[in-house]
């Protein structure tokens, strides 16, 4: 039999073409950014244990986790709430399986884990027109006023469920939002934002998460 | 029509999924309790089958499928789309209990 192994990649292996596309003008419009190599695990409490969850949320990432559509930066991850009694964990991976281990055991017996570090795709939309971009595909309010840094939404955009949260402003003070899309529908999303950023110009590129 | 989800906030109306009447509710008998088989066969046809078609304010099932998931009930005026309240179904996340009979 041949050998055979199976090798990782990102889902924006074709759709990602790093480089400016669309106006050519100094400054990008939008910069758009695949950000790889992160540890990415729903937590859902189970029936009853929602308090045991939360408790043992704040001891394992010193914060209180999110029980309204927030994310919340914690002490060695990031807290994306996902519905009622659950949460998403967002890490840079550093050593996966003792990255896990160390949830596992913090939440053993108050919430059911589901690692989903490769089942999904985390995009990041940022720039001075970033904003604009998105408003072409989703129906999301994203008024300062109603989705402020830190806020977050399970919602659908472009027909794909996605769970969307805003960071900390980027350092050219424009608002920066985040995707999580399920890795198979992430080529598509990514055409949408890219088609929708062309008439502002956009920068594509592909990172790792920040640790 | 726009749906003010108790969790998510308001939302266009694609994220979410229309079930029907949330009133009917489960006739409750045991097998062999003594219940004569036409009443429970009655009951069941009502609970399956008979709906009231409301002109006014209904309470209904909807699913947030295109955000957090949940079943939620809404009272909605089936003439002018006036959403009186949305709640969550009975049971919806892990904090609340599930009711007997839901």
């Amino acid at each position: 039999m041949a050998d055979f192994s199976w090798n990782t990649q990102s889902p924006l292996q074709k759709a990602l073409v790093a480089g400016r596309h669309g106006v050519a003008s100094a400054q990008a419009g939008v910069t758009l950014v695949e950000v790889r190599d992160l540890v990415l695990v729903q937590v859902m409490a189970r029936r009853g244990k929602a308090a045991d969850t939360a408790k043992a949320a704040k001891k394992l990432f010193g914060v209180d986790a999110p029980s309204t559509p927030k994310a919340v930066a914690g002490k060695t991850a990031t807290l994306v709430w996902s519905g009622p009694d659950q949460f998403t964990v967002l890490a840079p991976r550093t050593d996966e399986s003792s990255q896990i281990d160390a949830m596992s055991q913090a939440f053993s017996g108050s919430a059911s884990l589901s690692d989903q570090s490769d089942g999904r795709c985390l995009i990041r939309v940022s720039g001075p027109r970033g904003r604009d971009a998105i408003a072409k595909f989703s129906s999301l309010d994203l008024h300062d006023a109603a989705f402020p840094v830190g806020a977050a939404a399970n919602t659908a955009v472009d027909h794909t469920a996605v769970n969307f949260y805003r960071e900390a402003n980027g350092a050219d003070g424009h608002p920066v939002y985040s995707m999580l899309v399920f890795t198979s529908f992430a080529d598509s999303l990514w055409h949408t934002i890219v088609d929708s950023s062309l008439e502002y110009g956009v920068d594509t590129s592909r990172t790792r998460a920040a640790a | 029509m726009r749906i003010a989800c108790p969790f998510c906030g308001e939302r266009e109306n694609g994220e979410f999924t229309y079930l029907g009447d949330a009133s009917p509710k489960r006739p409750n008998f045991a097998v062999d309790s003594g219940e004569s088989p036409e009443r429970v066969e009655d009951a069941f046809y009502d609970y399956v089958y008979l709906r009231d078609n409301v002109a006014g304010f209904m309470r209904e099932y909807w699913y947030h499928g295109g955000g957090c998931r949940s079943w939620l009930i809404a009272e909605r005026n089936t003439v002018t789309h006036e959403f009186r309240s949305v709640t969550a179904a009975p049971g919806v996340g892990a904090s609340k209990p599930v009711q007997a009979g839901e």
